[in-house]
């Protein structure tokens, strides 16, 4: 049957809480990952505890998300733009959830490693974790405002992302040989490393759902980004 | 006809109740056997168009129509058409089931008869094809003889999806089939759909967007006597091209 104007606000009311939600798990993901890194540079177990405990309030929120999705697609059968953007939440909200269990797993490095002494200070992590934040910060942004332009430019970003990871693995692999007994530490900072990486990479995705809702068009950020070298690391 | 080849061409479609411009430069190719969805508000030319696709809109005194619609190779408009042929190879389903009151077997054998057919073992096997393309063998073949009123609302619009079968057409134009029928019989008419264009091309109107989603392979978005945007049916629900038309299936207007 066709729809009122009635119908139309009950739909925007619904959607609008769907994407508040969406952005207050975004904040969360976005927190997941800045207090662990903070947790991992100044050994604070406190705040690495903290980061694992919340992990839980993040997989509640994600799943009712998930469910009120559901209950949308049931209650409306969403068409056009209301469709995309209700699938795109789905989707994002899995990213979300990921980039919170990624804070989770190195929080659990960062008290892993509290009681060591550093073979090093940490510097380029924390710029990754940084960078990490300034991508989301767009994606939810251009979310928030369907801004397409927005979303574009968290594409270039993740490179950035992944020459620190190479510089950090270089770092560590010198280090590592010049010292075997750093070995260890080293191997579990590298895997905070590709951690960081893979949390950009969900938000590359996110940035390609925002686009896709915005527009409709589905882009691959590849696309968008410099080509990969042979050879690199 | 075989799949991806064009069942009706218009070109340059215009229509005028009086000094009212209903449908505007509508140019459109509708792919034979597949299912075509005609969506839009109240009011903004689909049933009109649909009605042009068979020269229903003859019996409208005020209605002047200009442009082609080619079927078959042929203008339905040009002089000399033979308006009955031509309603025999487009048949029409109307939104209210309408079966004359007659027998069930008397309904669906009308079209033959009127076409010539006296032969009753002919008649017998149309009737019983027809009953059987509507999905309505099963439920009625034990009294075929029986007053077709007395059938329910869904039963007797597949009924007259049979008669309209029965002078075996090209193309079924169908007016919002199921508006007056429950979502159980709505859903046997929709099934019906699928069905029907392994043999016939469907053109459908309907207020139900989700129906239009369901059962179509094209779509075209009508608004105020123009045709907005016309393209498969994944595409027109997902990503419409045009913002009306996006607007449109949103509830934003309608």
């Amino acid at each position: 049957m066709m729809m009122t104007i009635d119908s139309r606000n009950h739909i925007e009311e619904e959607l609008g809480s769907l994407k508040r939600e969406a952005l207050y798990l975004a904040a969360l993901a976005r927190e997941s990952i800045n207090r662990s890194v903070w947790a991992l540079k100044e050994r604070d177990k406190a705040v690495a505890m903290e980061v694992i405990k919340k992990d839980d309030e993040m997989d509640d929120l994600a799943r009712s998300i998930d469910q009120k999705c559901l209950q949308f697609l049931a209650r409306f059968q969403p068409l056009g733009e209301d469709l995309r953007t209700v699938l795109s939440i789905m989707h994002m909200a899995v990213d979300m959830e990921r980039i919170g269990d990624y804070g989770d797993n190195i929080a659990k490095v960062a008290l892993d490693m509290s009681d060591q002494l550093p073979i090093k200070p940490l510097v380029d992590i924390p710029r990754m974790a940084q960078l990490f934040s300034q991508m989301l910060d767009r994606c939810m942004e251009a979310f928030d405002r369907c801004d397409v332009e927005t979303a574009m430019t968290v594409f270039p970003m993740d490179d950035q992302m992944d020459d620190i990871e190479t510089q950090i693995l270089r770092e560590l692999l010198f280090m590592m040989m010049a010292k075997t007994e750093r070995i260890e530490q080293a191997t579990q900072l590298l895997t905070v490393a590709r951690t960081l990486e893979r949390s950009g990479d969900r938000v590359t995705n996110m940035a390609e759902r925002v686009i896709y809702i915005c527009t409709g068009e589905t882009v691959r950020a590849s696309g968008f980004r410099r080509p990969k070298q042979e050879g690199t690391l | 006809m075989a799949k991806d080849i064009t069942a009706i061409e218009v070109t340059d479609l215009n229509l005028n109740y009086g000094t009212t411009h209903t449908l505007k430069n509508i140019s459109m190719r509708i792919k034979s056997h597949s299912v075509t969805a005609f969506i839009g508000p109240s009011g903004c030319g689909k049933s009109t168009f649909l009605r042009c696709l068979n020269r229903m809109n003859d019996f409208i005194p005020s209605a002047s129509v200009s442009g082609s619609v080619m079927i078959d190779g042929r203008d339905i408009y040009a002089p000399g058409v033979d308006v009955i042929e031509l309603r025999k190879k487009v048949g029409m389903v109307f939104q209210k089931p309408n079966p004359f009151p007659m027998s069930i077997y008397d309904n669906v054998a009308f079209g033959p008869r009127i076409h010539g057919v006296k032969d009753r073992t002919i008649l017998d096997g149309v009737v019983e094809s027809s009953l059987r393309g509507s999905a309505l063998w099963d439920e009625v073949k034990d009294k075929l003889h029986s007053p077709a009123n007395g059938l329910s609302g869904g039963q007797q619009q597949r009924l007259c999806i049979a008669r309209t079968i029965a002078t075996e057409p090209e193309v079924v134009l169908m007016d919002e089939p199921t508006s007056a029928l429950d979502p159980m019989a709505t859903a046997k008419i929709e099934e019906l759909c699928r069905q029907l264009k392994e043999k016939y091309t469907v053109v459908i109107v309907t207020h139900n967007m989700q129906q239009a989603a369901r059962i179509s392979d094209d779509t075209a978005f009508f608004l105020m006597g123009d045709l907005i945007e016309f393209g498969p049916t994944d595409r027109i629900f997902t990503s419409p091209e045009d913002k009306k038309t996006g607007d449109y299936i949103t509830g934003r207007f309608g």
